[in-house]
């Protein structure tokens, strides 16, 4: 939460509609998405009740648990849940492109990769559970399951995972994810609320953000987004139906939960697709798609450690992988806001705010400026920045541009007083203007150009491409030690 | 059942003719309204149907015992006051297992009125487990021919009750030559309470987890008896005979020890 | 005093509180408003109904269950299953075993049978290890609140701990921080209960443990697991919300003399005063709205509505009124973004900011 935020937050009051944030689109939107919204019974961890699925807007499909509580019926359930999202999920794995490294094998890369969006992250979540619940069963011994569970379970993990991963795509929570590009007039907690996030974004002609939003807090006309169900629904609606089915399981009992159910999801899937076309109406920002191609390279290697027969995931991370990590995490965190802010002005803009970024009009240069004698002689570049931004950095910082790629600067002097027009940043350019008596044409910005400068560096990129901890080579200590699943995680009750 | 059944077989017939004959006379409009009431009168027929037929075939044979039979079956296995989930986990694991926990909700309060109306005309009574107060406990069965020590509870009972209930559970496996799995999970969900009785997730077994019962149940057995025997001894002082069955009611515990 | 909190409820019972709405009163404590009904034991939800604005809050009846029989299964077969974790958890000695049913005697003795038990137990010659049903009281702000905790425990080493068994689940060690922090609130509440009873038998505070054994499912089977929990910080936070609702004369000393929340129900028990006339006399005590509200108040609908229609700041949250720099209404701050309102003496620099920030937006957005 920034000022500029908060502004927007204020604006979006007084207009009645939420405002962007963002001047692009952050996040990828595939172009054949699979929309999944799970809903759970409630009071349980992770028993599943129903869910909405497909990659069609036109035709989802609707499953349901008749009772929640009874396992087989929820084995059967996720059986069928594995029939829609393993062949979505394995439909990507055969077109490849061999991608070159410097300084290393050509490896394989899947063009496409699967995308599943969940309306918030109470869905991302329960993706996760679902999937710990699942990837250590058995297709043999005292409890045996579908072969497809133990599999589905793996790439459910998988995905929730990946989603705890700053900037990556495969999983993505429709309310973060629209949250990222707009500030809406309540607050952030009223936002996990897909309904009304909505009904502020894009309001019924004729109504304000807050009207809309006020109506579709109503849980008759817009129940939750899931997994949790409305407790009235359950009550009066569910309840005598589950009753009914355990009295008589004939298929008309089921048909009436069906029923029941899909009354709860219905809304909530249209207001998925609707949250894609309000995405993919955005301008997507330069890096989306090398973050994508991150995202596609890690998807290429789970679907190979999957093929080679490759343990479930742990249950949990080692001390010693749970603080890499996180470490790991903030990096990618860092790494991503940085490129958010290269990649859009209005991010950039609150850096400015800060004084960590600065923009405004070269008003002098000297492009053949040079600097040491004889054989030291350097080019050096000076451009004389007027910004009315504040600038919080000192003489001597490195500063990089979003303008240009691979540019970097250094700040020599500063004058001025800020918040007049007045202030003047005299740089030196350091890099990326050839290294030829002259600078290479383009590279150095000319008289009246508008121009932003910034001390956040993009050379987090490489650290970005780090290899999953199952790439980690021996000299880093080697991949973790793989996890051996027992009999009791097998066995496991889920109850 | 059946009449109504054949009430609506005739319906059906009747309207099977009069669509026919309402389709030869091209009036199509009733043709549709009776289809619709056809269609109805044979819905209510699969129900009827359905609701008449036997539970979906079970695996194991139809129990052939009364509700109360089958308790008295669990509590005799069992041998100490026990709640109802524990005697339909029993029922479960060595018998039917067709017993249902709500079944039980009012069998306590049947016996009592049976009592009262005719006392000791049946040769045993499903009745209460008495507090300290003297009160009925709550939720727990007993059987009326157990001697009155048996059917009282001191503050130690419920633990030492529990430890003499695993260890019949575990006898009555340990003479059994194949017992079912349903009874091998029971003793081992029993047996993960009991300190010693079973190591990690391997199965439970029947010796090991009496003598690990036994060896818990030497340090309060005395007590408890003491204990046990002072609550049975006020209970035949201050009760009538329904009352020493059946609990006295709330206000009454007055009398006891307070 | 009494007499004017009387008032200020009406000629109705006053609404007891539970633990969870004891927690709650820790959630907001800056809200004059709330501490106020509460202290009168005014019924929050009946209010807030009456006036239009019903709390969104409900229960299903699949949790309920689940929480009845998750409760069955730790208490069965004498504490069976809390006797297992208490043995690894307090290295409670096998001999501990004895078990007592409050609930044994009629409803009316439960909290002078818990407190005798309490009393034995605490001179050393207590019957029991466990306390099934007891029946606590704490005094808040004049009135007798009683608290049923799920089970208290009594180790010989001469200290008592609080059981609180939540059905949410524990998987792989971790479970929803939000559930548990609620349950160290509510157990805190049970914590400071049994030690107002302690003092009041003339024994030391200090016997009833600041940590509270939490039970929970374990991933995902009905197996209980159990934790013991630190609820210092949430007894801190408890106390001195009670001692602000005892000191309620402060809030009542500004208000008019008449003023009353009576919903004046008729033979029927439905209110006959006129909504309007209700929310007038709620609106002269000050709230102090936060989204928060919205998990924790029956009254959030009502104030947030009352925070929208005056165009309060604090509707966007703490995080956004901080960004802003305190300026606590939204058409002042959009004056000050938009240079149309000179800034008061010691807004210059959040106005400066607000500036800085509108110039920007409109620059990236032509
Ligand atoms: S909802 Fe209203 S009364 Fe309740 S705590 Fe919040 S501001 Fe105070």
């Amino acid at each position: 939460m920034s000022a500029l935020t908060a502004l927007a937050r204020l604006r979006a009051i007084r207009d009645g509609v939420a405002q962007p944030i963002t001047t692009v689109r952050h996040c990828h939107v595939a172009p054949q998405p699979m929309v999944f919204v799970p809903l759970a019974l409630s009071g349980e961890a992770a028993a599943p009740l129903a869910a909405m699925i497909g990659t069609d807007p036109g035709h989802p499909r609707l499953l349901v648990v008749p009772q929640p509580r009874n396992r087989d019926l929820r084995f059967a359930f996720t059986a069928e849940l594995a029939e829609v999202v393993l062949p979505y999920v394995e439909g990507f794995r055969k077109d490849t492109e061999t991608v070159e490294r410097r300084g290393g094998e050509p490896y394989e890369r899947c063009l496409e990769a699967p995308q599943i969006l969940v309306p918030n992250r109470q869905g991302a979540a329960f993706v996760g559970l679902l999937g710990r619940s699942t990837r250590f069963r058995r297709i043999d011994g005292p409890y045996p399951v579908h072969p497809s569970v133990p599999l589905l379970g793996r790439w459910l993990t998988y995905f929730a995972d990946r989603s705890q991963q700053p900037g990556s795509c495969l999983l993505m929570a429709a309310t973060e994810a629209l949250g990222l590009h707009w500030a809406t007039g309540q607050s952030g907690l009223e936002d996990a609320n897909l309904a009304t996030l909505v009904s502020w974004i894009d309001p019924p002609a004729g109504m304000t953000g807050a009207q809309a939003a006020l109506e579709a807090e109503d849980p008759l006309l817009w129940p939750p987004a899931g997994p949790v169900t409305d407790p009235g629904f359950d009550n009066e609606v569910l309840a005598p139906a589950v009753h009914a089915y355990e009295e008589a399981p004939t298929e008309h009992s089921v048909e009436r939960i069906a029923q029941a159910l899909r009354t709860q999801l219905d809304p909530t899937w249209r207001l998925m697709w609707r949250a894609v076309e309000l995405l993919r109406a955005l301008p997507e920002g330069t890096r989306v798609r090398e973050r994508w191609e991150t995202d596609r390279g890690s998807f290429t290697r789970f679907t190979e450690r999957l093929a080679e027969g490759g343990p479930p995931q742990a249950r949990r991370d080692g001390a010693v992988g749970a603080a890499a990590r996180l470490a790991g995490l903030e990096r990618a965190r860092a790494s991503y806001d940085v490129q958010r802010a290269y990649d859009d002005p209005l991010v950039m803009a609150e850096y400015r705010l800060t004084g960590e970024a600065f923009a405004g009009t070269v008003t002098a240069a000297d492009p053949e400026h040079t600097e040491g004698e004889g054989r030291s002689r350097k080019l050096r570049p000076l451009v004389t920045v007027t910004t009315a931004d504040p600038v919080r950095q000192a003489p001597g910082t490195v500063v990089g541009s979003p303008d240009r790629r691979g540019h970097a600067a250094e700040i020599v002097e500063i004058s001025g007083d800020e918040g007049v027009e007045a202030v003047e940043v005299v740089l030196k350019i350091v890099k990326g203007m050839g290294r030829g008596k002259s600078p290479t044409p383009g590279s150095v910005p000319e008289i009246g150009e508008r121009v932003t400068y910034t001390s956040l560096t993009d050379d987090f990129q490489s650290s970005a491409a780090l290899p999953d901890p199952e790439l980690t080579p021996w000299t880093h200590g080697g991949p973790p030690q793989e996890y051996v699943p027992s009999d009791e995680d097998a066995q496991e009750e889920w109850s | 059942m059946s009449e109504s059944l054949d009430a609506l077989e005739l319906r059906i017939a009747e309207l099977r003719a009069q669509v026919r004959r309402a389709v030869k006379a091209r009036d199509n409009t009733l043709a549709r309204s009776l289809r619709g009431d056809l269609r109805r009168a044979e819905q209510a027929w699969d129900r009827a149907v359905g609701a008449g037929e036997p539970e979906s075939p079970q695996e194991r044979e139809a129990p052939l015992l009364p509700v109360r039979e089958q308790v008295h079956q669990a509590l005799a296995l069992l041998g100490v006051p026990s709640a109802v989930r524990m005697i339909v986990a029993v029922n479960d694991a060595f018998f039917s297992g067709a017993l249902r926990g709500p079944q039980l909700t009012s069998l306590r309060r049947d016996e009592e009125r049976s009592f009262r109306g005719d006392p000791y005309a049946r040769p045993y009574y499903l009745c209460a487990a008495l507090t300290d107060r003297l009160s009925p406990a709550r939720g727990l069965l007993a059987d009326s021919t157990w001697e009155p020590e048996r059917r009282v509870l001191g503050p130690l009972s419920p633990r030492v009750d529990f430890l003499v209930s695993a260890m019949r559970v575990a006898d009555r496996l340990v003479r059994m030559t194949d017992p079912p799995q349903g009874a091998r999970r029971l003793l081992r969900r029993m047996a993960q309470n009991i300190p010693g009785a079973v190591e990690g997730l391997a199965p439970a077994d029947p010796e090991t987890t009496i003598r690990a019962a036994r060896a818990e149940l030497e340090v309060h057995h005395a007590a408890d008896v003491a204990q046990r025997a002072e609550v049975a001894a006020r209970a035949g002082r201050q009760l009538s005979d329904a009352e020493r069955l059946f609990g006295a009611v709330a206000l009454s515990t007055l009398r006891g020890a307070s | 005093m009494n007499g004017r909190l009387d008032r200020l409820r009406g000629p109705v019972p006053s609404r007891p509180h539970d633990a969870r709405a004891i927690a709650a009163l820790a959630a907001n404590p800056g809200c004059a408003r709330r501490a106020l009904l509460d202290a009168a034991g005014v019924d929050k939800d009946r209010t807030a109904r009456h006036l239009g604005f019903p709390a969104p809050f409900g229960q299903s009846q699949f949790a309920i269950t689940r929480g009845n029989s998750f409760e069955t299964v730790v208490k069965e077969n004498g504490c069976a299953e809390l006797l297992r974790l208490l043995r690894e958890l307090l290295k409670l000695p096998v001999a501990e075993v004895g078990y007592q049913d409050v609930e044994s005697v009629g409803a009316h003795l439960r909290h002078s049978h818990t407190r005798a038990l309490v009393d034995r137990a605490a001179r050393e010659d207590g019957p029991a290890v466990f306390y099934d049903h007891p029946l606590l009281s704490l005094r808040i702000a004049g009135h007798v609140c009683y608290l049923e905790p799920d089970v208290v425990a009594f180790q010989v080493e001469g200290r008592f701990h609080i059981v609180e068994i939540k059905s949410f689940s524990v998987i792989d060690g971790q479970a929803e921080p939000r559930k548990v922090a609620a349950a160290a609130r509510q157990a805190a509440v049970y914590v400071l209960a049994l030690r107002a009873l302690l003092a009041d038998l003339g024994h030391a505070e200090e016997r009833v443990s600041h940590e509270v054994v939490l039970v929970c499912p374990e991933n995902f089977a009905n197996q209980p697991t159990a934790a013991l929990v630190d609820v210092r910080r949430q007894l801190a936070v408890l106390r001195r919300q009670l001692t602000r609702l005892t000191r309620v004369d402060t809030l009542l000393d500004g208000l008019p003399e008449g003023l009353t929340f009576d919903l004046a129900p008729g033979q029927d028990g439905v209110p006959t005063r006129p909504a309007g006339e209700v929310a007038e006399a709620l609106s002269r005590v000050p709230a102090r709205y936060a989204p928060d509200c919205l998990s924790t108040c029956d009254m959030c609908m009502f104030c947030r509505d009352e925070a929208r229609e005056s165009g309060a700041t604090d509707l966007l949250g703490r995080q956004v009124r901080d960004e802003l720099g305190g300026v606590s209404s939204v058409a002042e701050a959009l004056g000050l973004a938009e240079g149309t309102l000179e800034p008061a003496e010691g807004q210059e620099e959040i106005a400066r900011l607000l500036r800085l920030a509108e110039r920007l937006r409109e620059e990236c957005l032509r």
